[in-house]
């Protein structure tokens, strides 16, 4: 008995050590990986309010200087103003046309659907990527809106329609087709339908999708840098860009309070629409 | 108020299934109807196509003498319950029961009195500002009941609405229901796969099968004359007993044991017809002693119905069931004897009821298959 007992006793002890090592090097590398990605958002969140801003992230000497100072920039506002038009209207369209699309796509059975939207969903990254950069330009150019924002969101709404159509089919397919049936056999027509039952019924895909397209709209440096000349019409990711170059050296204090202002609709957005709408389904009826 | 005539009826579906095939049917005025049949057979097709979500493949669709078969749903003045119920999850009680009426163009205070007037017919009064998710199962099959009364249709279509419902409420919302019908006299078709349910419920009814109506008559006829063998074994809580037998010199064989033939059928058969014996469990009677026209078996399980048993009897090959009144042990030897009134023939061959035209078609082939179904449960 005892002998059984000390042979067993230090393999247990063994595996015992073995297993605290391995748990203090698992956390060790998250709070390594936490602290990596911590650093980003708290130096944005320390340094435009530092009157000495470095690319540290430390306690701020507190001053509100660097905002005073990225208001007196003349395209500040209205960079942010044309990164608002945009978002905005790129959201619109693509809400308004994937929800049509998806629509149709979920309740009529065209052969080959599925397909379709596999290689519409391939061929979306390619639209809106750095391959495509030299045929768009020449595309926009030729049809006259370089230059404009129209141009722009077609481009945008373009590489963004494919995955939109693609999420929100998912949310139609979820919703059962006897809501609509109940509504045609009361004398409802389509559009009545698609308003009055389908579109709130999934009011949470459009929502999911709406902040989606504007927070990827917000952030797109690549497409209207390409596209818009005129530096009055530059959004906010590309008019960031000239502050970094302009004494060839980055202008940190004006950067990151600039970037701070950048952020803030995003954010504010997104705890809005998931205050008014939730990200969640509506408890349904038995399926 | 409406009368429904289908003419020739049929709906076959892209892939190739003939759901309703070649289907005549008259519903009257004010008529409550039950279509029957096991699951499959085109029951929700053909309701579905009456109401105008399928387009029929041929035939028509006539709704108080106007061919409806080509109006789309909302202009053909129905109210349909579907199974799921189909309640608008984002929209308060009031305002589903409201809504088939604001598509209507009534106006806003007519609406909500309307709405309000239906819901309190169905005790939905203290429900109204709630949510469907917010209800019970059955408080949500009376939410879809009174959207579909609310505005007034001249048909109602009702596709198993009960069949999600616990067996006791069940109960209950199906007395509810046959007693709201009654009231507001609405021509009604009831989808259902449970026989209890239809012959509870119904003014007439149709056993389906295969797209096709089997049997068009009333509950009680139905119950007491099955036409086929189809409808026999279908047809009743407890299977009924079917028995392979020959019509030998006026009396039939059944497995070496002779019995008198049903008055009703003697004169329709002849010596060497093979047929089946049929006769419900609750008309036949158990003698612990040798009687005339009687089976011989031993008890070999007692089901307690309630106030009464129900005992499966095997001997020689077959099998019976018989309702008592007292159980008996297992193994008992009795003798079963069938109510002659109640007992009726089926051919073997087609399995319709002898003396009634014969069913032609590939029917014929499978009106077996049913049967061996039964027995084996
Ligand atoms: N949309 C469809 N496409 C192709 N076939 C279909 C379709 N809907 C139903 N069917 C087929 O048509 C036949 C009848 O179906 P239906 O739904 O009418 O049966 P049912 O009698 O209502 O059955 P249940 O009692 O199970 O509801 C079945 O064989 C079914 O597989
Ligand atoms: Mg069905």
């Amino acid at each position: 008995m005892t002998a059984a007992g000390a042979a067993v006793a230090p393999g247990n002890s063994r595996r015992v050590v073995k297993s605290v090592l391995t748990r203090i090097g698992f956390y060790v590398m998250v709070l390594l990986l936490g602290v990596f990605f911590a650093l980003p958002m708290l130096w944005l969140l320390a340094a435009p309010f530092d009157r000495t801003p470095t690319l540290a992230a430390g306690v701020p000497d507190f001053t509100f200087d660097n905002f005073v100072r990225v208001f007196e920039n003349p395209f500040v506002l209205p960079s942010l103003r044309n990164s608002l038009i945009l978002a905005l209207a790129t959201m619109v369209l693509v809400v308004t046309a994937a929800a049509l699309c998806a629509y149709a796509l979920s309740r009529v059975h065209l052969p080959g659907r599925d397909i379709l939207l596999y290689v519409l969903l391939l061929f979306s990254a390619v639209v809106s990527g750095t391959a495509a950069m030299v045929p768009l330009f020449l595309l926009i150019f030729e049809i006259g809106l370089i230059n404009t924002h129209t141009g722009v969101v077609l481009v945008l709404a373009g590489g963004l329609m494919p995955a939109g159509i693609f999420i929100l089919k998912d949310f139609m397919d979820s919703t059962p087709a006897s809501y609509e049936e109940s509504a045609r056999v009361a004398g409802a027509s389509a559009l009545q339908t698609l308003r009055d039952i389908v579109v709130p019924v999934v009011r949470p895909g459009l929502a999911v999708i709406a902040v989606w397209t504007v927070v990827q709209v917000w952030g797109d440096f690549l497409i209207p840098f390409i596209l818009l000349r005129d530096p009055e019409l530059a959004p906010a990711a590309v008019v960031m860009f000239n502050f970094y170059t302009e004494g060839g050296q980055a202008n940190l204090p004006l950067i990151s309070a600039y970037s701070f202002l950048y952020s803030v609709p995003v954010v504010v957005m997104y705890l809005f629409v998931n205050r008014r709408y939730g990200f969640r389904f509506y408890g349904g009826i038995k399926r | 108020m409406a009368r429904v005539t289908l003419r020739s009826l049929t709906k076959r579906y892209p892939g190739g299934v003939t759901a309703v095939d070649a289907l005549d049917l008259e519903i009257a005025d004010g008529e409550f109807f039950a279509l029957l049949g096991p699951s499959g057979c085109g029951k929700t097709t053909l309701l579905r196509t009456i109401a105008g979500l399928e387009a029929a493949t041929t035939g028509q669709v006539i709704i108080d003498d106007v061919d409806v078969t080509r109006l789309p749903p909302g202009d053909r003045d129905i109210g349909m319950v579907f199974q799921d119920y189909a309640l608008y999850p984002h929209m308060t009680v009031q305002d589903n029961i409201a809504y088939p009426l604001k598509v209507r163009k009534v106006n806003k205070d007519e609406r909500r009195g309307m709405a309000a007037d239906a819901a309190g017919n169905l005790q939905l009064g203290e429900l109204l500002e709630r949510r469907p998710g917010q209800l019970s199962g059955g408080q949500q099959q009376r939410v879809a009941v009174a959207r579909a009364i609310a505005y007034q249709p001249r048909l109602f279509l009702f596709d198993e609405p009960l069949s999600n419902l616990d067996a006791q409420l069940r109960v209950e919302a199906r007395t509810f229901l046959k007693r709201l019908q009654a009231e507001i006299g609405v021509t009604t078709v009831y989808v259902t796969h449970d026989q209890s349910e239809a012959l509870a419920l119904a003014d007439r009814m149709a056993v389906m099968q295969r797209g096709r109506v089997r049997q068009l008559a009333t509950p009680e006829e139905v119950y007491r004359r099955p036409n086929s063998l189809f409808v026999a074994s279908f047809i009743g809580s407890m299977p009924m007993n079917l028995l392979d037998a020959e019509v030998v010199d006026g009396a039939l064989d059944i497995a070496g044991s002779r019995l008198s033939l049903p008055p009703d059928s003697a004169e329709h058969v002849t010596s060497g017809d093979r047929v089946v014996f049929g006769s419900r469990p609750e008309f036949a009677t158990l003698h612990d002693e040798p009687v005339d026209n009687a089976l011989e078996g031993q008890v070999a399980v007692a089901e307690l119905l309630g106030n009464s048993y129900l005992l499966t009897v095997e001997g020689s090959g077959l099998q019976m069931r018989a309702v008592a009144a007292e159980a008996a042990p297992n193994g008992t030897r009795v003798w079963v004897t069938f109510d002659e009134a109640n007992c009726l023939l089926y051919r073997r061959d087609d399995g319709g009821l002898v003396g009634s035209p014969r069913v032609e078609g590939d029917e014929a082939v499978d009106a077996d298959a049913p049967r061996v179904a039964a027995a084996r449960q």
